[in-house]
């Protein structure tokens, strides 16, 4: 690019430059003052870009020399060319005046005889430069300059033109230069020599003398190739006064092929000038408007020629209309022009195929051997990506980092949640429930040595299991991580004495309830998982049914016990009923829904497993039931005495609590309610072996024991309650027993601590959990 | 993305005279594209409006296909999304250029020629405007899918011109369509099947000019089976020996059967949701 504003005011070959008059993509041309001469001139300036081109330096330099030589008043005479401070330069006259196409613009119609005056000169000049053999190339009236005294100057040689040519760069038809004025040779980017320029003078006096271009189109492209194809126009039809000479001269210029143009450009001035004299002759001999010489016309054998042209000429347009036919219908309506590959098979085929199409189009096969090819794309893209070599490592190394982190640091949190479990222990109690143990070690108020460093490690973990939830290969683990964490606090909690991760006794208890009980966890857990997430593929939804199936049947194994479900009672077969209902409803959802549905299946699949359980334990309680009415039937309580519950009343007065909302009406009547815990123990014990040692088994004694004092103190309902309440956790009850032994708690652990790195590995591989 | 395992392989090169490199090459594996823009020269920032032109395209689709960038619902709605996709980058790209073009005079008069493809399924979808060129190399045969923009091209459509005079003429290089000229331009959409063992080359018209197409096919039937970096790096290098006037870039795509896929990918993409 060349920076104008900062050579305005440099010198340049004794040159002071005043101002920028026009700029192109080869150069830019400035006004400037000779110091020396102290007269106007013009200064050219090759683009900078074109400067370290050393083979365009050179044809600039020799051309600009060459135009300095012919010193001829119609051509713009050069004064110096050279480079100087890294700039190539002419120097050459300034035209002080008007080109001519802003004469024609500002004068509108110019006289025949002043445009026959102008290009005389311009043919003269044009003569000269011919002779040395520099081609202008770029003829139009733009470039002719028309000086105050009326003497047309041509500017413009096409040096920068050539260099551009040579050096092969990439344009547009915009830049191209101009349209209307080119030679079909030219256009077609043949060699050109001195012709091309006589037919630009041909196109150029057209427009000159009736004010419209040769040929007009909607694009340059369009033009050009009407220069190359179109028949040759008629001036005399625009404008009709002109002599029937210069029309047909100027129709011979602008011929398509060079040879049959006039061969120089002395031949058309002298042709030119004989013509106007003899006109002259005629006008003052015949005083009548000039006419037609038939014998100069068939001398030039312009008659004949242009017969011949123009037939081949519509020729070949009746075939651009068939060709537009075509090639319009490859356009969608869209307005974007969408071309179809031509197929392989059909390109193979071509050379075979009979051409009925004349050979004057190459490409005219190509054109309606194009076949549609309507692939349609679906609308899903697969999301599969390519996995390059270099990403395996890349993941392989992710693995091998991230993977044994991940694992010591889950060991770590089991580990933390196993000691705090195994310290809290202490305050584990048969008689409590079963969450009653879990929140003992907050109940109790108490803190057991070392408790405190583990609970403090435990916030630790925790927090640590949600900040590491953060790092993506980690995300999806973190319930995982939970449930291992309490997972090891339980161990710790129901079997203190089994030390961490205990698995030596495992084997022999693969198919055991307790161990159900772990598959159960880890099958329920993965088909949450799977209900918790949306839009859930196929494989995934299989994955589920079968998933669900399993916990189903293992929610029924788990809880299995010795004695059979009472399947008499109503209840009981709605529980079962129930249970597989919720599973087929937990499928259903999972497979169908699988779009939206979230809650819906993960509920069903926790109302099936505790449907389950409680027809599995169904006939533990219906059992105990029997045997507990049985007992209360047969121990006889005989009502209180005055004098205990006055006893008792006092009491509870002392204590400030009414005796009437204290006991209920019942209660009231059982004597026993007003012994002290250890006195109603003994009591109840001894009755029990009084009237029911048969049916009641020595280890069963104190829970019957217990009941009873409900019974006594609440009421039957409560004392029902608690039988069910006992039912429904003696599966729980008898897995922390058996845990002592088989290592349950040991195995689950480890279960989820495989699973936990499972799916750490998919994390990583897959970028999500399976 | 497409169902074959697709080799990307680019090579510019400055060429023997010229004193910058306008053309730019972008290539993406992930997202299957391969693009060669060609500056335009004599112009003052060619080198500008190519490196515009990849970027701004590759850029374009990757934010489609994210969804951080969504394709108007008027935008050509007959046409299928990836052909959309492909379209719309394009023109982004193109009014990327010409709003540079005219926000500084350095910049004023700059275009790039723009040939890119992108593969889906089992098709190739190629967006053209310029003189760069697709080539397809199948079965031992080779055939240039795009139309040259140029004049020469122009005269050959129009049966002014024969093939053979135009890859002669000198008006070759003298562009009917190019980007960053206007504000809208109409740009070439191209849909062509592809098969294992196809071969595309997309190159400025610096490699052409070095070399024919029937050079092109035979270094690419001898050769073929050479890495496909080492066969791209061969074009350019053998245009350059022969011509070397201009800027020198090829994109070499070659297609490789469906890919096995790995147990891992498979239980991926088995697991991938359908978007």
């Amino acid at each position: 690019m060349l920076d104008g504003q900062s050579l305005v005011g440099k010198e340049i070959s004794g040159c002071e430059i005043l101002t920028k008059v026009a700029e192109g993509g080869m150069g830019a041309v400035f006004k400037a003052r000779h110091k020396a001469l102290n007269r106007i001139v013009c200064v050219k300036i090759l683009s900078p870009s074109l400067a370290n081109d050393k083979k365009a330096v050179t044809l600039f330099l020799t051309e600009a020399r060459a135009i300095a030589e012919l010193d001829h008043p119609n051509i713009v005479n050069v004064y110096n060319v050279g480079k100087e401070q890294g700039y190539y330069f002419i120097v050459m006259s300034f035209i002080e005046g008007q080109t001519l196409s802003a004469m024609l613009k500002k004068e509108r119609v110019l006289p025949i005889g002043r445009v026959l005056d102008l290009f005389d000169g311009v043919l003269k000049g044009l003569s000269v430069a011919h002779e040395k053999g520099i081609i202008h190339r770029d003829i139009k009236p733009s470039n002719i300059l028309i000086t105050p005294e009326g003497r047309p100057k041509i500017v413009d040689f096409g040096i920068a033109k050539k260099v551009d040519k040579e050096k092969g760069s990439t344009k547009t038809t915009e830049l191209a230069g101009t349209a209307y004025f080119i030679a079909p040779e030219q256009a077609l980017g043949k060699d050109i020599d001195t012709r091309a320029d006589l037919y630009s003078i041909g196109a150029s006096m057209y427009y000159v003398l009736t004010g419209h271009f040769p040929y007009n189109g909607k694009n340059t492209i369009d033009i050009i190739q009407k220069h190359i194809n179109d028949p040759v126009p008629d001036p005399s039809k625009l404008r009709p006064e002109l002599p029937g000479w210069l029309s047909l001269a100027i129709q011979k210029l602008m011929s398509k092929n060079p040879d049959d143009r006039f061969q120089t450009a002395k031949e058309v001035y002298t042709y030119f000038n004989k013509m106007r004299a003899e006109e002259q002759l005629k006008v003052r001999t015949m005083h009548g408007r000039a006419a037609i010489d038939l014998g100069i016309e068939s001398s030039l054998k312009i008659v004949n020629e242009e017969k011949h042209s123009t037939d081949t000429l519509r020729k070949m347009r009746a075939e651009d209309v068939y060709r537009n036919v075509t090639s319009r219908q490859t356009k969608p309506a869209t307005g974007k022009s969408t071309t179809q590959m031509p197929q392989l098979d059909s390109l193979g085929a071509e050379n075979n195929a009979p051409k009925s199409k004349p050979p004057l189009a190459p490409t005219q096969e190509l054109v309606t051997n194009k076949k549609v090819t309507q692939t349609t794309i679906p609308s899903t893209v697969s999301a599969m990506a390519t996995i390059k070599t270099k990403q395996y490592a890349k993941m392989f190394l992710q693995l091998l980092v991230l993977l044994p982190l991940f694992l010591c640091f889950a060991a770590c949190c089991a580990y933390i949640f196993f000691g705090l479990g195994k310290i809290c222990s202490a305050y584990v109690a048969d008689t409590n429930g079963f969450i009653t143990n879990i929140l003992s070690p907050v109940l109790s108020g108490k803190m057991a040595e070392g408790q405190l460093l583990y609970i403090a490690l435990a916030v630790v973990a925790v927090a640590g299991i949600f900040a590491i939830s953060a790092v993506k290969a980690y995300s999806k683990t973190t319930a995982l991580l939970l449930a291992l964490a309490a997972a090891s606090y339980l161990s710790g909690l129901f079997t203190p004495d089994v030390t961490f991760l205990d698995m030596s006794a495992v084997s022999q208890y693969l198919f055991s309830p307790e161990y159900y009980f772990c598959y159960l966890v880890l099958a329920a857990a993965w088909t949450l998982s799977l209900c918790w997430r949306l839009d859930r593929t196929w494989p995934e939804r299989i994955l589920g049914t079968a998933l669900v199936f399993m916990a189903a049947v293992l929610s029924y194994k788990a809880t299995v016990l010795s004695i059979t479900p009472d399947f008499a009672g109503i209840a009981t077969k709605i529980l079962f009923g129930g249970a597989i209902l919720f599973a087929l409803l937990t499928i259903y959802y999972l497979v169908f829904k699988a779009a939206h549905s979230m809650i819906l299946p993960s509920l069903c699949l926790l109302v099936c497993i505790a449907c389950f359980w409680c027809y599995n334990v169904s006939g533990l309680a219906q059992h105990m039931q029997t045997t507990f009415s049985t007992l209360a039937e047969v121990i006889p309580m005989e009502e209180p005495d005055a004098e205990q519950r006055q006893q008792q009343e006092n009491q509870n007065e002392l204590l400030g609590i009414p005796s009437v909302q204290l006991f209920s009406a019942f209660a009231k009547t059982k004597a026993v309610n007003y012994l002290s815990d250890e006195d109603k123990y003994k009591f109840l014990d001894n009755a029990i072996t009084q009237y029911a040692g048969i049916f009641i088994a020595p280890q069963q004694r104190p829970l019957f024991i217990h009941l009873l004092s409900i019974y006594y103190l609440s009421g039957p309902s409560k004392a029902s309650f608690t039988i069910w309440d006992y039912a429904v956790s003696y599966p729980i009850d008898n897995f922390n027993r058996n845990a002592q032994t088989n290592n349950a708690y040991s195995f689950l652990v480890v279960l989820l601590f495989i699973l936990a790195g499972f799916n750490c590995v998919g994390g990583i591989l897959f970028k999500e959990d399976l | 993305m497409s169902i074959f395992d697709i080799e990307f392989a680019a090579v510019t090169d400055i060429g023997k005279i010229r004193e910058k490199n306008e053309d730019n090459v972008l290539i993406s594996s992930d997202l299957g594209l391969g693009v060669v823009a060609d500056g335009m020269g004599g112009h003052s920032a060619g080198e500008i409006a190519s490196s515009i032109a990849v970027s701004v395209l590759a850029e374009t689709i990757r934010k489609i296909n994210s969804g951080a960038l969504q394709i108007p619902e008027t935008f050509l709605p007959k046409l299928a999304p990836t052909e959309r996709k492909l379209l719309m980058a394009a023109n982004l790209a193109n009014a990327a250029i010409y709003s540079t073009a005219q926000s500084s005079d350095v910049y004023k008069m700059m275009g790039t020629t723009l040939t890119g493809v992108l593969f889906d399924k089992d098709c190739a979808i190629a967006v053209h405007v310029g003189d760069s060129r697709i080539y397809l190399y199948r079965d031992n045969k080779i055939i240039q899918i795009t139309t040259d923009h140029s004049l020469a091209m122009e005269h050959v459509r129009r049966g002014l011109l024969s093939k053979a005079d135009a890859d002669k003429s000198k008006i070759q290089n003298v562009l009917t369509r190019a980007m960053g000229i206007k504000k809208n331009i109409e740009f070439d959409l191209l849909k062509f099947p592809i098969k294992a063992g196809d071969i595309l080359v997309l190159c400025s018209d610096g490699l052409y000019k070095g070399l024919t197409e029937q050079a092109i096919a035979e270094i690419l039937s001898k050769d073929k089976d050479m890495p496909i970096v080492k066969l791209c790096k061969h074009l350019v290098r053998t245009s350059n020996e022969r011509d070397g006037q201009d800027n020198i870039s090829a994109v070499v795509i070659k297609i490789l059967a469906p890919k096995k896929l790995s147990f891992g990918q498979r239980v991926k993409k088995l697991f991938s949701r359908a978007s």
